[in-house]
């Protein structure tokens, strides 16, 4: 069982009708793609490259034009291969009129949640994603990191084995960001197979084990992230508290060597890090307000 | 790993979910305001008819209520049907549900559900505001009458008054609001299915209300054209289509009768309902057929 792919997608094209004129527009054009069980797959592309057209695809909320999709094994057109997957759309909105934790009930009671075992995963849900103070409150009031969070929370409802992330970050403030961003490598950590599509570089760079690039309705580029970004013919060498004179020195036995000194200059941190340091770390509650 | 029970073809438990989710929305979206609308209609009416005999008071009291709850549940079934579906598929809803293992019928049969319960609330709601008022008035019109026989034969009076209540609870009354709750529950199907290839909330409503009028106009054109010594073969086929497409909502005309107090043959109220439940079952067919289909 632990061969069998968590998504495997096999020469899918997907080709949507344009109205009142005989061409067609191409969405995805012979991808063929494979995430492992417990890996992190990033697929990334410009807009309009076909990446969202194959989340559809997956979830069943769009049919192949040829081509399949399956997931752990069962073919996508199958209702029960959703049993395995929990899905945050880019931009979520849910029901304004019904609460945190109604939400959260109601997406358990699609899953066959019931009785205790629902309340008690709502309410565990509700903590993880720091959620609890504000389960009563009506979506309609909530920000966006909190709509985002509420989404990841739905998406988690019935424990499933894989997690599909549509622009999980989108819109969400550097410090919501961070804690999405840390709670997809908890959700690696246990196991769980991730599938996102970001538009956020930096952030498919700190958590993806793997990438797919697409453009124009086909993959472009995929491989292991450290292959692909990694410069081959180059090292990479940091050191503390070195005074001008070692430096020289090292300078000196490089060019001696006969290799190249690239370049040498004092490391930056980043912009997340320099954000988060002044706003002192504020918690969930004093930083998400609300509307 | 997963926490979620196994899945099965059909779960009714899915389709409470959305059922439920559906009422309270419809709920929290203050659907419900209507019935201040038909209270206000229901006691004004009441109040300006003191004036008349009690026959002809009681007469149009039936008449105007029966006759508003029929249109604030038609209007009410329209309207909130026709808000479900393309409203969730614009706020992209839709999506995060039917990535849930939950089968597209299943979703359409919850939300049809869904506002059946609203409609049953709210005739439920209509039916015993017009009986209270109903019931108050035959109160004050026996009282009113003891007080002006108050000198003649108790047998007289009981007689006087026994004709009271025989003029306001005309029998078949409940066959009435079940008919007017089929009627309803008809025009919700339809919309459901208009919405399912309707682009827009506003189309929806416009398409359905159409069908509102086709439905109660046919019946009277099919027989006007029907009446000349020779329909054409064309006429035939085209009125033949429209009976196919369209629901001859004049079956439920049906509470005129039972308004007028003549008795409504158990045969004729079955088929009646019959008729409702089969026209119920094709939309919600037609609807499951194109929206199965349907690229989200």
């Amino acid at each position: 069982m632990a061969d069998v792919p968590a998504v495997e997608i096999r020469s899918l094209t997907k080709f949507f009708p344009i109205p009142f004129r005989r061409e067609r527009l191409v969405a995805v054009r012979d991808l063929s793609v494979e995430v492992r069980p417990g890996e992190v797959y990033g697929l990334l592309g410009p807009n309009g490259s076909g990446k969202s057209t194959t989340l559809k695809v997956v979830l069943g909320l769009v049919e192949p034009t040829s081509g399949s999709a399956s997931i752990f094994g069962r073919d996508v057109t199958e209702v029960a291969s959703r049993e395995s997957v929990g899905y945050l759309p880019e931009n979520p909105y849910f029901y304004k009129y019904l609460t945190g934790e109604e939400t959260l009930r109601f997406f358990g009671r699609l899953c066959g949640l019931r009785g205790a075992a629902l309340r008690d995963r709502c309410g565990e849900l509700l903590r993880l994603v720091g959620l609890e103070e504000a389960r009563d409150r009506r979506l309609g009031g909530y920000s966006k990191g909190m709509l985002q969070r509420i989404g990841l929370a739905q998406a988690l409802v019935q424990q499933p084995r894989l997690v599909v992330l549509d622009e999980p970050t989108a819109g969400v403030d550097p410090a919501g960001s961070r804690e999405i961003r840390d709670l997809i490598l908890r959700l690696k950590g246990d196991g769980i197979t991730v599938l996102l599509c970001s538009h956020l570089l930096a952030q498919v760079q700190e958590i993806c084990d793997r990438i797919g690039i697409m453009a124009r309705g086909r993959l472009v580029r995929e491989g292991p992230l450290a292959e692909l970004v990694s410069i081959e013919n180059q090292t990479e060498i940091l050191v503390e508290d070195a005074d001008p004179a070692l430096l020289e020195a090292l300078r000196e036995q490089i060019a001696r060597s006969g290799a190249r000194l690239v370049g040498m200059r004092k490391p930056q941190t980043t912009l997340e890090r320099l954000f988060l340091e002044v706003t002192g770390g504020l918690g969930v509650s004093e930083r998400e307000g609300g509307k | 790993m997963s926490a979620a029970v196994r899945h099965t073809v059909f779960s009714p438990g899915r389709v409470w979910a959305i059922a439920r989710n559906t009422f309270t929305e419809l709920v929290r979206l203050k659907t419900f305001h209507v019935l201040l609308i038909f209270g206000l209609v229901v006691i004004g009416n009441s109040a300006f008819m003191i004036r008349f005999s009690f026959q002809e008071e009681f007469q149009v009291l039936k008449d105007v209520s029966l006759g508003a709850m029929s249109v604030f549940t038609s209007l009410l079934a329209i309207v909130a049907t026709a808000l479900l579906l393309p409203k969730d598929v614009e706020d992209r809803t839709l999506y995060t549900i039917l990535a849930k293992p939950v089968p597209r019928f299943e979703y359409l049969l919850g939300k049809l559900c869904g506002v059946f319960l609203v409609i049953g609330v709210a005739t439920l709601a209509m039916a015993a505001l017009f009986w209270l008022v109903l019931v108050l008035r035959v109160q004050w019109v026996t009282a009113s009458v003891a007080r002006e026989m108050a000198g003649a034969a108790p047998e007289q009076v009981a007689e006087a008054v026994a004709k009271v209540r025989a003029a306001a609870f005309t029998p078949g009354l409940a066959s009435g609001f079940v008919i007017v709750y089929l009627k309803a529950a008809l025009l919700a199907a339809l919309t459901l299915f208009v919405s399912t290839f309707a682009t827009s909330t506003i189309f929806t409503v416009v398409i359905a209300t159409a069908v509102y009028f086709i439905g109660h106009l046919q019946g009277t054109a099919r027989e006007y054209w029907l009446s000349g010594a020779a329909p054409s073969p064309f006429s035939r086929i085209f009125l033949a289509l429209v009976s196919l497409v369209f629901p001859d909502l004049q079956l439920f005309n049906l509470v005129d009768d039972i308004v007028a107090g003549t008795a409504v043959p158990p045969g004729l109220f079955l088929r009646t309902v019959g008729m409702g439940v089969v026209y119920v079952s094709v939309y919600l067919l037609l609807a499951q057929v194109v929206f199965a289909r349907k690229e989200l």
